[in-house]
């Protein structure tokens, strides 16, 4: 493999192009679905193939094929070539790359069970054990269930004409329990999946009471649950929506691509006061088995820690390689690809709100009416607006200080400048369990969030009453 | 496509070989073409082939299913004996009856276009250049971004029970973001247009057009939270009753985790609505003479004056409800397909006029929670409706409501509307709608 990609570099200098890399893409799964009762669905999935990315006087080309075959690779350099030379008939600035030392590593998988090495019989033991405690918990009311196992190794090669050569692999595990609980006419789901970059350990640090337990409780704890205000209120973000908040509200805005193409909303705010002094937000790609984590981005740049609001002030924004060339500032590791078919764009890996000193119940005690939101569940923003939408799978009122009625799920809407500006409290509290795929420009990519509860004041709550 | 065919049938002969008992195989290949668009000028333009096989392989109704990227023999031999050791060790399901036997296909017209399979980047860059050109002579400050795509695919499926399916197909689309700024106020909106074949797509004036549109929201403002009418415009619109087909799949409904779930042949909308999702339309973007499955395709009439007449099936759940399949598989779920609605007396201009006050929402979805029909979702482009006109945008405003009130409060939909290939998208009203502003 490693003479093939180097032969493309080889003739992608000799073609005279201004930067190439190529990325050979290797990944394999396989996943077990029981559904009320019974593990009828297994599946394997393998995959490969390789993307070749093209400056060419100053104009970017692509081009990706499945497959490993050495003839059809060499292909693909030529169409990114051709791509390249057809961009060039109207682009705007100028591709830059920006100047990085060489990297040459192997970075190999940390885990301490290969999911490969299970067996699918005892998959398919553990899924009827989760399945099984969610319907003792039910209460009878359980109306449908889905337990969900999956499992990945990735192994990922990169090769670019600055001299970096990379083999990285990652392994990836997971479980999400869903239910569905019905009374008469009302019925109410609940959700909750775990997911890392480990092996078959993960497994081992769960109980089905942090999963399936979970999601069956609230599925049936729903049934009771009142719709939830609309209106503008005080909210108090759990820590799985704070993560959602984070990423949507202020992580997008701060991918530089968006900054310079004008679409976000901090373009020629770094170094002003955009959030309050409470509020400290970091990205950072460096934590050990996170789900957003990685050692070195789709670029070969290794992956950091970025803090991106310190005490309420824009410190910094995620870079590629280009972006950090247009902003003369050094690469920071965030350009990221899904599989071998996409261009490396800028995204987020763990954001999160740095936590804070105050208490839960300290946080809430001041809030005469307002709503405490848990369970995230997805979001999006629209940045050049700065408008998000963030979900909650349910939640609760809060009445003189104290959670009082059970909310079913609601969406709330924000405007980032002022969500950011009215969060007046964190709690020390932390969680960082919000592992999830984002999207940006049609790709797909591991992310996490979290942080503390966080208190906003004028949240704008889309419930039904 | 000979070779796609002779692939899958080798695959499925060595799944049962190797103990299957049912099992289908579909190959397929394809090249697309794309152009990335940011900041009025062009990203990258992009490349790919892509081809695979995949296998779902029955033993006592379990099911395996393997994937493999190329039509290397091998692999696809590999994928099919996977399948079916996965197919061994998963649990029996004595729901499952069969696969779809061999039958006829209807012809649908229109679905491939040579010309498109041939077109080079540098068409697809002149289309996107004299868009960005138009957006700029509407605001010369507009900032374009978008994509032009384009491609061709073609695909086998085979199973063994003799059925032998093979198809091909192109497409093209066009997506325009429009984006005025006028120091912090900013106004976004954007327009796209789709087409299989190259006759059905004029892509000339989307940037004009988006640019226009992103002007009109400039200035918006936080409404009060109340009730109101919201008039859901042809996008908008679309979404919302595509929904109800979503939602009337039936492996969801027999799941019990549908918000339709034992309302068939129930009154679950207003009168007005008639919805018939019909996949043989010439030219349709989602039209197909068969399903993921291999099942012949037909119309089908899903909901007929507000009373619910039809689930969406595939071979497992019409075996396992005893009722006819109607041919919506993708091979591993099940989905509508062109979802058309019956269209009303007035105009969408005279159902805003006849709107005191309300909510004008041109696009985007009303979400709904799949199982409890509880709708909560933001208004990502919207107007305010005062005395019969469209008055000003809002921004930082919800909506919420339940599915099923919404579709007994829809007390509108108009004669006119969108038209894409195979899809008619008229303007509706819903009354009574619960609406959170931010003022």
């Amino acid at each position: 493999m490693r003479d093939m990609l180097e032969a493309l570099r080889d003739k992608a200098q000799q073609i005279g192009v201004d930067f190439m890399d190529v990325r050979a893409v290797e990944d394999e799964g396989t996943s077990v679905q029981l559904q009320d009762g019974k593990a009828d669905k297994v599946s394997q999935y393998r995959q490969r193939g390789l993307g070749v990315r093209v400056l060419l006087n100053r104009a970017w080309g692509f081009a990706s094929t499945d497959g490993y075959d050495r003839e059809r690779a060499f292909d693909c350099l030529e169409t990114a070539v051709a791509m390249a030379k057809a961009s060039q008939e109207r682009i705007g600035d100028q591709g830059v790359v920006a100047e990085a030392a060489p990297v040459e590593d192997t970075v190999l998988a940390v885990f301490e069970k290969d999911p490969r090495s299970i067996s699918l019989d005892e998959k398919m033991k553990l899924l009827t054990q989760y399945e099984q405690a969610a319907v003792a918990a039910g209460q009878g009311k359980l109306v449908n269930t889905r337990i969900y196992y999956g499992d990945s190794v990735e192994r990922v090669a990169l090769c670019n004409t600055r001299g970096t050569f990379l083999d990285m692999e990652s392994v990836r595990t997971n479980l999400g329990a869903y239910m569905a609980a019905r009374d008469g006419e009302v019925r109410q789901k609940g959700g909750e999946h775990r997911a890392e970059q480990c092996g078959y350990e993960l497994i081992d640090r769960l109980t089905p009471d942090d999963v399936s337990v979970k999601a069956a409780k609230r599925a049936v704890s729903l049934l009771d649950a009142r719709r939830a205000p609309a209106g503008k209120f005080t909210v108090v973000f759990h820590p799985s929506i704070t993560g959602l908040l984070t990423h949507e509200a202020l992580g997008h805005n701060a991918e530089a691509d968006l900054v310079l193409t004008g679409q976000s909303i901090l373009d020629g705010k770094l170094g002003t006061r955009i959030a309050a002094d409470c509020i400290t937000i970091i990205d950072d790609g460096t934590i050990p088995g996170s789900w957003g984590s990685f050692p070195y981005d789709s670029e070969g740049t290794p992956s950091q820690r970025h803090v991106l609001i310190e005490n309420g002030v824009l410190k910094g924004l995620m870079h590629s390689l280009e972006t950090a060339a247009q902003m003369d500032v050094a690469p920071n590791g965030s350009a990221r690809a899904q599989g071998y078919a996409n261009r490396p764009i800028v995204r987020m890996s763990n954001t999160f709100i740095e936590a804070g000193a105050m208490g839960f119940e300290e946080l809430i005690k001041d809030v005469d009416q307002g709503v405490y939101l848990t369970a995230g569940q997805w979001g999006y923003v629209f940045c050049e607006r700065g408008q998000y939408t963030c979900s909650a799978g349910e939640g609760y009122m809060i009445r003189n200080g104290q959670l009082e009625e059970h909310l079913r799920d609601v969406c709330i809407s924000g405007m980032t400048l002022e969500t950011l500006m009215n969060a007046d409290a964190v709690s020390n509290a932390f969680e960082m369990k919000m592992a999830g795929m984002c999207g940006k420009f049609g790709q797909g990519m591991h992310v996490s969030g979290g942080g503390p509860h966080v208190r906003v004041r004028d949240v704008v709550v889309g419930g039904q009453e | 496509m000979d070779d796609l065919l002779l692939l899958a049938q080798k695959a499925c002969d060595a799944a049962v070989k190797a103990g299957a008992e049912f099992v289908d195989v579909s190959a397929y290949r394809g090249r697309s073409l794309s152009v990335a668009l940011e900041k009025c000028a062009v990203k990258s333009c992009d490349a790919h082939w892509n081809a695979g096989v995949s296998v779902r392989a029955f033993v006592r109704g379990a099911r395996g299913w393997a994937s493999a990227s190329g039509l290397d023999e091998t692999e696809a031999l590999n994928a099919a004996r996977n399948a079916t050791k996965l197919a061994t060790v998963a649990e029996p399901d004595p729901d499952f009856a069969s696969l779809p036997e061999k039958a006829a296909y209807p012809t649908v017209e229109g679905l491939y276009d040579s010309r498109l399979a041939e077109l080079e980047a540098d068409e697809l860059v002149q289309w996107a250049g004299g868009n960005i050109d138009a957006a700029r002579e509407v605001d010369p400050e507009v900032l374009v971004s978008g994509a032009v795509r384009t491609g061709w695919s073609e695909g086998a499926l085979a199973n063994n029970l003799g059925v032998e399916a093979a198809s091909h197909m192109t497409y093209v689309n066009m997506y325009v973001m429009a984006l005025v700024k006028h120091g912090d106020d900013v106004g976004s909106y954007f327009d796209y247009d789709v087409g299989r074949v190259l006759d059905d797509f004029d892509p000339a004036g989307l940037g004009a057009k988006a640019a226009q549109e992103a002007r009109r929201f400039l200035g918006a403002r936080k409404i009060e939270t109340s009730h109101m009418p919201v008039v859901l415009g042809p996008l908008a619109a679309h979404s919302t009753l595509g929904m109800v087909c979503w939602s009337a799949n039936a492996e969801e409904v027999q799941r019990n985790r549908s918000w339709l779930a034992g309302k068939k042949g129930r009154q679950v909308a207003s009168e007005l609505l008639t919805l018939v999702d019909d996949p043989l339309i010439p030219q349709g973007c989602n039209s197909s003479a068969f399903d993921g499955e291999g099942f012949p395709r037909k119309p089908l009439t899903v909901v007929e004056n507000g009373v619910l007449m039809s689930w969406l099936h595939d071979s497992y759940t019409a075996n396992k409800a005893n009722e006819p399949n109607t041919g919506h598989s993708t091979r591993g779920g099940i989905r509508p397909t062109n979802v058309n609605p019956k269209l009303g007396d007035l105009t969408a201009e005279q159902i805003i006029r006849d709107t005191k006050e309300g909510l004008y929402v041109p696009s985007g979805s009303l979400s709904a929670n799949e199982v409890s029909g509880d709708v909560s979702s933001s208004v990502d482009f919207g107007f305010k409706i005062e005395n019969g006109a469209i008055a000003y945008p809002v921004k930082n405003t919800m909506i919420a409501g339940n599915m099923l009130e919404f579709l007994r409060n829809l007390d509108a939909i108009s004669s006119d509307y969108r038209e894409e290939p195979g899809t008619v998208m008229p303007t509706i009203r819903i009354q009574n709608v619960r609406v959170a502003g931010g003022k």
